[in-house]
This record gives C-alpha cells, sequence and structure tokens, in this order.
C-alpha cells in the first residue's frame, strides 16, 4: 500500500486540471444537499426551540364550532399556569360598497401568553381600546391596502362596526391556522358579542393555550381519557406547527432527493472525466506493467487518487453548501414564516458528505475498472470498452445498494425515496437508450445517400455516430434538467387551461356559509329571485369527525377519517342525487340515524352497505348506519359531501346552511354587496378568487420545481461544458485534417454547430417526450383531467436545448478553428 | 514546368527559449511529374519545409508557389481551397478522422471539393489499395499498415498533381512500409502526379528521381536545384 501511496502521490503532482469538470459537479451536487439538509435542520430547530412561542403556549386544546363547556374550561384551567381563548373562523370584512374574506382571530385579554405582536404604532391595549365606542381591531397589512383602510378608518365585520387600530406586522402565535385563504384581523372576543358572527351552528374553533409546568406527556393522556368524547384536540410545543414541520420534512426530502439526481447527472460527468483520465495515463500504466507492477498494484494506484479526488470534490461541496447557506440564512430569515436557528448541523452535512462520496465512487470506479481490465495497446487503440471484472461488479452493486439504503435511511420516507430514485433512474435509463440511439441513427445517415455531397452534414453526423461521440453525455447531462422542465411545463399549461376553459362554465360564482336555519328560506328565496341568479343550492351542514367503524377505531389512513369533515342533512333526496348502490331514506324518517356515503370514498376505505359509524359532532357521539352509496363529483367545484345523515339523527343540534350560487360575472359584485348588507353574518367565499389562490400556491409550487430543475441543469451544464472541453484536442486535430483537405473554416465551424444542434436537439426532444409522459399521467392518471400536448413550452424546452449545446459547442471552437495544422499535425521534425 | 518554386525560403518559429530558426534560406525547383525525397538527419527542417509545400504553414520569409500560384499571397481559407484536387498528404502518424469509416475518410476531400459521386470514387480507391473489404471500418479497428493505406487512399482521391508525403513509412514495420510504397508509387505513376516525399529510409529515397538532402535549416551542398 505504501508503494501505491508513493506512485499515486508522484502522479497527482501534475496538478488537478484533468478533474477540474469531475470536482465541479460533485462540489455543486453535494453543496446543494448539504445545503437544502442545513436549511431544513435549521427550521425543524427553529421550530423545536420556538415551539412553546408559535403555539401560543405550552400545549393547546381546541374544539370544533363550539367553545369549552364548564367543565372543559375548569380542568384546563386547574392544568395550566396561565390560559387564553383564541377563538378563530372566517368572515366578510366590509368597508363601504367593498368587502374582503379574512381569517378572523378572536382573542381575550391574555393574549398572547407568549412573546409580542409586531404593530405599526402603539400599544395592543390602544390598538383594541374603544374610540367613540367603536372598539378596535388589528389587521394583517394586504387586507388593509385590499380594502384601502388607514389606522383609525372604520369597517364592518358582521352587525358589528369596528375601527382598525394599528396594523399587525408580525403575529407570535402563527403556527395557528397559518395557512388560510385569507389575510388575519384581530379582535377581542368581547367586541363580537353584537356581531352575530359567533351564533348557534356557525363554523368557528375555539383554542385555550396553557402555559404549564407539568408533564405534558401525561396531561395529554388525562385530557384525551376524560374528553376522549368530546372532539378534543390535543397540541403542544413539541409538534406546534405540525403542518409547518410536514411540510418541510416532506419538502425538505424531495429537494434533497432533486440535489441526489443532479448528483446523479453530475456522476455522468464523473465517469467522463475518469475515462479521460484513464486514457491519458495509458502509457504510465503499461510502463508500470513493463517494470513489473501487479494489475492489483496498478488498481490501487489509481484508486487512491480517484478516491483522493472525490473527496477533495465532496469536501469542497459541503464547505460551499454549509458555507452558502450560513451566508443567506439571515436574509432569508426575514422571509420564511416560521422562526429558523442558525447554526452548523452536523447530521446534513453528513449526510451530503455520504451522497458526494458513494455516488462519486459509484460512477467513478466503472471507467476504471474498465481501463484497468483493458490492455494498454488496445486502450492506445480506442477500442472498444470491456465491462468491468466480477470483483468490481461486485463492489459497485455494494455502493449502489448503500446508496439507495442511505438515502431510504436519512430520507425516512421509503416510498417518496424509492419512487423519486425509481423515476429518476427511469429517466436516465430512457436517456441512455436515446443517446444510443441517436448515435445509431446518426451513424446509419452518415453513410446514406441523402448526406451525398453534402460533407458538413456528413462529418456532423459522423461525429455524432462515431466513437468517442459526445451525443450520449450530451443527452444525458441535459436530458435530465431539460425533462424535469418539461413535465412542468405540460402539467402548468395544461393545469390552467381546464382552470381557464372549464371551471367557470361548471363552478359557481360564490359559496355562502354560515346562513343561520331562519334566515336560509329567504336567502334562497332572495337569490331565486334575482334574475342574474342562474341556479342556487344550499345544503344544511355541520361538522364532525367519523371516530369509529362497526364500533372499532378507525385504522385506515384516509382523508375522509382525518379530523372534522363537513357533514349535511337532509330528509327527501336532494336533486340530482346519483345513487349507485343501496336507497334513499324515505322522507321524515326517524328512528335509527342514517347516512349516505359517497360510493369511491367508502370503497377507499372498505366500507358497505349496513356498516354502523360513529360520529362525533359536537363533543357528541352518533351512530349511523350505512344505507346508500353515491356518486359525488368534487371536480367542479359544486356543493358534494362525503356523508349526508337524515335530518331527524340531528335534530336539536346547532347547524347552518351553506349555498352555492351561480351568476353571471357582471352580476358578481351586486349580488355580493346586497347579501352583506341584508345580511351581515353570512360569509361570501368566491371561488373566483379561491381559484387564484389556488393558482397562485400551485404556481409557487411549480416555481420551487422548476428551481429545483434549475440545479439539476445547473449540473448538467457543468458536465456538458466538460464533455466538450475535453473533445477539443480531438476536433482540434480533425479541424486541421479538415483544413488538409481542403475544408476552409466556415465550413468546418457549420459543421462542428450542426453537431452540437443535433445532439441539443436531441435533448430536447427527449425531454419533450418525457414531458408529455409525466403530463399525461399527471393529467389523466391522477386529476383525471383532459391532457392536451402542449406546443409553446415544447418548443422552449427544445430550442432551450438547442442553443445551450450550441453556445457550449462553439465556446469551444475558436481553438480547432484558428489551430494551424502543420503545428496540430507535425509528428516528427524532419 | 516547374510545379514547385521555392526562393530564398526561411521560417522561423516562436521556441520556449525564444525564436529558433527552423528553414534558412531555401531555394528549390520541382518539375511536373518527378519524384523527390527530402533526407536529412532529425531536426534538420524536412517537415517543415514539406509543410511550407503544402501551404499548412507561413513562410516568415522567401517565396514558396505552387501549381503557378503564390501560397504567401493567399488566406488560409484560400490555401485550404487551393488544396482542393490539387494536392494530397500523407502523414507519418496517418491522421485519418476517428469518427468516420474508411470509405467515409476517403470520400471527405472529394465531398469537400463538391465531388457529386464521392462514396463511388472512394469505393475504388480503396479497392485499389487493397481494403475494398474494410470500408465500414473505423480507424481504432484497423492495424496502422491499413490505416496508412486508407490515408493513402485518401490523399490520391482527388487525382491531386502534387503528392507529398512526411515519414509515410514511419510508423510501420518493414513488410508494411515496402507495400505501403509500392503503393506510392503506384498512385503516383496512376495518376501522373508529382511526388515530394521525406523519409529516413536511404532505399525509399532512392526509388526517387531526385534525392535533396537537408541539414541544419538548409539543402546540402550539391543539392541546391
Amino acid at each position: 500500500m505504501r508503494l501505491a501511496l508513493t506512485l499515486a502521490a508522484r502522479e497527482m503532482r501534475g496538478g488537478l486540471s484533468g478533474f477540474r469538470v469531475l470536482i465541479l459537479c460533485l462540489t455543486l451536487g453535494v453543496a446543494a444537499i448539504a445545503a437544502v439538509g442545513s436549511l431544513r435542520a435549521a427550521i425543524e430547530a427553529g421550530l423545536s426551540d420556538q415551539g412553546a412561542v408559535i403555539l401560543g403556549g405550552d400545549a393547546e386544546v381546541s374544539f370544533t364550532y363550539r367553545r369549552a363547556e364548564r367543565e372543559e374550561l375548569d380542568w384546563i384551567t386547574s392544568k395550566a399556569d396561565k390560559v387564553s381563548e383564541v377563538l378563530t373562523f372566517r368572515s366578510l370584512a366590509v368597508v363601504g360598497q367593498d368587502q374582503a374574506l379574512t381569517q378572523v382571530k378572536a382573542v381575550d385579554q391574555a393574549w398572547p401568553l407568549l412573546g409580542t405582536v409586531g404593530l405599526d404604532q402603539g400599544t395592543l391595549e390602544q390598538a383594541f381600546a374603544p374610540v367613540d365606542g367603536i372598539p378596535g381591531a388589528l389587521m394583517e397589512k394586504l387586507l388593509a391596502d385590499r380594502l384601502g383602510l388607514s389606522v383609525g378608518d372604520r369597517f364592518k365585520m358582521g352587525a358589528q362596526e369596528f375601527r382598525l387600530g394599528a396594523l399587525m406586522l408580525s403575529e407570535p402565535d402563527s403556527a395557528m391556522a397559518g395557512v388560510g385563504l385569507a389575510p388575519k384581523t384581530v379582535v377581542r372576543s368581547s367586541d363580537l358579542g353584537q356581531s352575530g358572527l359567533l351564533a348557534p351552528g356557525s363554523m368557528y374553533e375555539s383554542h385555550y393555550r396553557m402555559v404549564t409546568g407539568r408533564d405534558l406527556d401525561a396531561t395529554r393522556a388525562e385530557a384525551e381519557t376524560r374528553f376522549a368524547a368530546k372532539g378534543l384536540d390535543w397540541t403542544d410545543r413539541r409538534n406546534a406547527a405540525r403542518g409547518v414541520e410536514r411540510f418541510v420534512e416532506r419538502l425538505g426530502s424531495f429537494l434533497v432527493l432533486v440535489g441526489l439526481a443532479g448528483l446523479a447527472v453530475g456522476g455522468v460527468g464523473v465517469a467522463s472525466a475518469v475515462r479521460a483520465w484513464m486514457e491519458r495515463r495509458v502509457a504510465t500504466i503499461a510502463t508500470l506493467k513493463v517494470l513489473g507492477a501487479e494489475s492489483g498494484l496498478v488498481a490501487r494506484v489509481y484508486l487512491i487518487q480517484i478516491l483522493g479526488i472525490v473527496a477533495l470534490g465532496t469536501l469542497l461541496g459541503l464547505i460551499l453548501g454549509a458555507g452558502a447557506l450560513r451566508v443567506v440564512l439571515p436574509f432569508l430569515t426575514a422571509q420564511l414564516p416560521f422562526p429558523v436557528t442558525i447554526g452548523l448541523y452536523p447530521r446534513p452535512l453528513l449526510e451530503a458528505g455520504f451522497y458526494g462520496l458513494v455516488t462519486g465512487m459509484l460512477f467513478a470506479l466503472w471507467p476504471l475498472a474498465q481501463a484497468l481490465r483493458q490492455g494498454a495497446a488496445a486502450l492506445y487503440r480506442g477500442a472498444g470498452r470491456l465491462w468491468p471484472g466480477a470483483g468490481w461488479l461486485a463492489v459497485q452493486t455494494v455502493l449502489l445498494v448503500a446508496l439507495v439504503g442511505g438515502a431510504v435511511w436519512f430520507s425516512g420516507n421509503w416510498m417518496l425515496t424509492l419512487g423519486t430514485l425509481g423515476g429518476v433512474a427511469a429517466v436516465l435509463a430512457v436517456l441512455w437508450a436515446s443517446g444510443w440511439a441517436l448515435a445509431r441513427l446518426a451513424r446509419r445517415l452518415a453513410r446514406s445517400r441523402m448526406v451525398n455531397g453534402r460533407p458538413g452534414l456528413r462529418l456532423a453526423l459522423a461525429a455524432v455516430g462515431g466513437p468517442r461521440s459526445e451525443a450520449m453525455s450530451v443527452v444525458l447531462s441535459l436530458g435530465l434538467g431539460l425533462s424535469v422542465l418539461a413535465v412542468v411545463g405540460q402539467i402548468d399549461e395544461n393545469f390552467r387551461l381546464a382552470i381557464a376553459r372549464d371551471l367557470p362554465t361548471r363552478a359557481p360564482s360564490f359559496f355562502f356559509i354560515d346562513i343561520q336555519p331562519d334566515q336560509t328560506e329567504a336567502f334562497i328565496a332572495k337569490m331565486t329571485g334575482n334574475p342574474a341568479v342562474t341556479k342556487v343550492e344550499s345544503a344544511a351542514m355541520l361538522r364532525g369527525a367519523v371516530v369509529a367503524i362497526n364500533g372499532a377505531k378507525p385504522t385506515q389512513d384516509h382523508w375522509v377519517l382525518r379530523g372534522d369533515r363537513g357533514i349535511s342533512l337532509a330528509d327527501a333526496m336532494p336533486e340530482g342525487t346519483d345513487i349507485a348502490e343501496g336507497a334513499w331514506w324515505p322522507e321524515g324518517l326517524t328512528g335509527a340515524a342514517q347516512v349516505s356515503f359517497g360510493a369511491e370514498e367508502a370503497r377507499e376505505i372498505g366500507l358497505k352497505l349496513g356498516d354502523r359509524l360513529t360520529l362525533n359532532i359536537l363533543g357528541r357521539d352518533i351512530e349511523v348506519t350505512v344505507t346508500s352509496l353515491r356518486n359525488v363529483d368534487f371536480s367542479n367545484a359544486g356543493m358534494g359531501f362525503v356523508m349526508v345523515v337524515n335530518k331527524a339523527a340531528l335534530a336539536g343540534a346547532p347547524y347552518t346552511s351553506i349555498a352555492t350560487v351561480y351568476a353571471g360575472a357582471e352580476a358578481e359584485a351586486a349580488l355580493l354587496r346586497d347579501t352583506a348588507r341584508t345580511w351581515p353574518n353570512i360569509t361570501a367565499i368566491s371561488v373566483k378568487e379561491a381559484i387564484a389562490k389556488v393558482v397562485e400556491a400551485l404556481t409557487a409550487v411549480a416555481t420551487a420545481t422548476v428551481a429545483a430543475a434549475g440545479a439539476v441543469l445547473i449540473v448538467g451544464l457543468v458536465v456538458l461544458i466538460g464533455a466538450v472541453a475535453s473533445g477539443v484536442p480531438a476536433r482540434v486535430r480533425e479541424a486541421s485534417i479538415l483544413k488538409v483537405l481542403g475544408a476552409t473554416r466556415g465550413a468546418i465551424l457549420a459543421s462542428f454547430a450542426l453537431r452540437a444542434a443535433i445532439m441539443g436537439l436531441a435533448a430536447g426532444l427527449v425531454a419533450v417526450g418525457a414531458g408529455a409522459a409525466g403530463g399525461w399521467a399527471v393529467m389523466r392518471l391522477v386529476m383525471d383531467l383532459p391532457f392536451v400536448f402542449e406546443p409553446v413550452s415544447a418548443v422552449l424546452v427544445v430550442s432551450g436545448g438547442v442553443v445551450v449545446t450550441l453556445l457550449a459547442g462553439l465556446a469551444f471552437a475558436a481553438v480547432p478553428i484558428s489551430a494551424r495544422p502543420a503545428g496540430v499535425l507535425r509528428t516528427v521534425e524532419g | 514546368m516547374d510545379v514547385l518554386e521555392l526562393d530564398g525560403v526561411r521560417l522561423t518559429l516562436d521556441g520556449n527559449a525564444g525564436p529558433v530558426e527552423i528553414l534558412r534560406g531555401i531555394d528549390l525547383r520541382v518539375k511536373e511529374g518527378e519524384s523527390l525525397a527530402l533526407i536529412g538527419p532529425s531536426g534538420s527542417g524536412k517537415s517543415s519545409l514539406l509543410m511550407l509545400m503544402a501551404g499548412l504553414e507561413k513562410a516568415t520569409g522567401g517565396r514558396v508557389a505552387a501549381l503557378g500560384q503564390d501560397l504567401g499571397a493567399m488566406n488560409e481559407d484560400a490555401l485550404a481551397r487551393f488544396r482542393r484536387g490539387r494536392m494530397g498528404v500523407v502523414f507519418q502518424s496517418f491522421h485519418l478522422i476517428p469518427t468516420m469509416t474508411a470509405l467515409e475518410n476517403v470520400a471527405v476531400p472529394l465531398e469537400i471539393a463538391g465531388v457529386t459521386d464521392a462514396a463511388r470514387l472512394a469505393a475504388e480507391e480503396l479497392d485499389a489499395v487493397g481494403l475494398g473489404a474494410r470500408k465500414g471500418h473505423y480507424p481504432s479497428q484497423m492495424s496502422g499498415g491499413e490505416q496508412q493505406r486508407v490515408a493513402l487512399a485518401r490523399a490520391s482521391a482527388g487525382r491531386p498533381k502534387l503528392l507529398l508525403a512526411d515519414e509515410p513509412t514511419g510508423n510501420l514495420d518493414q513488410a508494411n512500409g515496402a507495400s505501403i510504397m509500392d503503393l506510392l508509387f503506384g498512385l503516383r505513376d496512376r495518376h501522373g502526379a508529382t511526388l515530394i516525399m521525406v523519409t529516413h529510409a536511404p532505399e525509399l529515397a532512392e526509388r526517387c528521381d531526385r534525392v535533396v538532402r537537408m541539414a541544419d535549416g538548409r539543402l546540402a551542398p550539391g543539392d541546391l536545384a
């Protein structure tokens, strides 16, 4: 080993010039993974450190559609040093003729128990204090701007008038209802008495935050035992922002896997660099063998060098990733809606280092093993490559298993990991096959009559199809990034098209919520009497959770079984109901309660006619029997309930109605104004605005994915540049020979451009194919929407591929074009 | 008629240790149809002189004219166009295009010159050098002798008036070398070209009509023509 180290050290004296691409590929890939992983760790640490503040207390119990009852409140008070009650619901903030949906947070005097509220002026007391009998309120700037409100201006919510006391710049307890459809307004709950917004059956939630020194597990266990049947929901500081945590964890895992895809593309560059390097070492290998070195020694000499280079690239990546995040994080912290604790986190760096070393060696060992198996003379002639020996293959297999196993272990989500890695491997396999097919096709075309008399084209095709072609490197390096862009492009355009084309003709204009039972009849009469309204649907509803199926706690992980769901009440079968199985109950049914369940959801959960469900509604358990299954259409944003219960079963429960109103776009504003004036407690949700929010969110996800694809593309670009750069000596020689044979510089340049364009075109076309396949699968199989091939994004992807390869090719064309043939071709100075 | 006229030709190249005078005033005339061998020790300037004759190197002094045209007055592209169909060059290291098959390598100069049935002519040339069965093979799939035969076929495919060869057997064994020389002289006879060849081998030089000896960048006394 000492001899191998000595020889390796001597070889490395030549410097790292042949390894720039390899090091850059690994550095960028590892840096991306290290940065993403460290950011995730910083956010998780922030959430953990600030858990109590963002929750608003050490622990919280919450209820749906009701406040805590006396017994519950006594228990909460007995367990806490301090308690604060916060109610949340949606309402319309109205200013004259204008109104906007807002997420209302009604708080008590104790709020906030922890942390401070950021206001643009004054104190919290001053902001809430009544002026001329009008209570104060806080509003997020976005909403105040939307309504044209300045501090001191007045607005109404329900029947209650408020004064904008201050703009809320930050709220400490942001974990709760953080991601809503509307910006927030904060009022004192004592000021809502006259608003009519918290009438029985209204859709609101109550939260009781506790500051307590007690053992949280024990307190939680006690709460769940005592109030199990009352619909109590427990959260504590250790998992304060469950949604955020889950989102950060998922997104972090996804981005790390995207980084791994970037490393896989970088691996192509690693393999090319090692192959080129080994080819330059042919004479040395031959000499070592002539001098008596066994193949084991030769292998060790080169393995040591490769390992050193891979370790260097990985180390640089870790430094870059952690360092860049350290620089960027202070600026990023202000933009993120959750706390971040800046620090150096060893686990993500360990993870990135592991990926760098294993991926680097996985890709580097293959060409190394090939070169070592091949005789020096055969290598010198550029003869065909051999497969690595069995021992090397075994090592490669171990590395591959370690990589996949490590990825699963680090991400903690085997489905996401194997799905993403499988997808990347499949795309790489398709790209490899495409690169191979491109070379074959180019070879055939180069020999066809079609190119007779077109030497430039023949040269280009021969270069694409001949030995040492760059086609495979170009298609592999650019293809993956372009494929992701193409898939995003197709899905994005199709989704926008579906929303723009289909929804307006099918979706209602408004959802009206919190219609009290005594208002329902008048509301529907007014709507149907309005000539601009084309259709009105209404349903009585309340919310409840499925807590048992046939007497046992459900074990299935299905969205219908997670938390509270809307449950509709009906006596007669609503118009348009499509019964798939069973029969609707007779009108005026009393006695045993019945439920009509969504057919598809029932099939997914495993429910059948005759099954018994226990529903917890407002803390009360009610048993219902499934007597019919319905086909429910959720795609048109209209009214759709998975569960409809016969009305008598929930007699006495405080319910409200919701209504969907279909009207022409020109009549929407007047309709909204009129409703808000007549029934201030009824909240209207504009479907258009809600869809705009969804589109906004989808755009953000698409942008994030494009950014991730961008990272893969940058690594791909490095690989591409590396491949083109390593081909420069060959092109210098080729250009010189062509000049000897009578080709002008323009003709040679045109041929170089043509071959670059052919390879870029191929990479783009393969990506568009992948984009169409991916887009079709998502639209048809996942979204159940029609798929139309979108030519604009396809043209952009293809032309992007051509332009990038063309630029890379032409950037390196100057040297071959300007090379003097005599100097290049002179072999013996005579 | 002189197909090559060299008057007071000088060549100075920039080396690491400063300018190096490679050729120090060469005067030479070569007649149409003549075969001429350039011999001399390594470093005497033989290959550089051949490169100047082919227009692949620019003289730093004096005048080089080929087929009546002053090569010094032409730019790189004009020189490239001039070589088409007029000159064929054979190198010691063959310099075939590795991405092309034997047939494609031979067809390239014809295609560049705009010859319509380049593939047929290239196939004929390969048949003439005995490689009719290796048309679809890449250079890496052929031996050195075979590669040089392809290079010969490529050089003669355009029926050049001037055939320039730089140590054409330098990388070959004796048997292959002899075979290549037979082919080279056979091609020259067949097409009636003027042949100028750089060689170290006296027995090859003896096959030429005239032998010119070089030493230290000059023609040896008695070889001034």
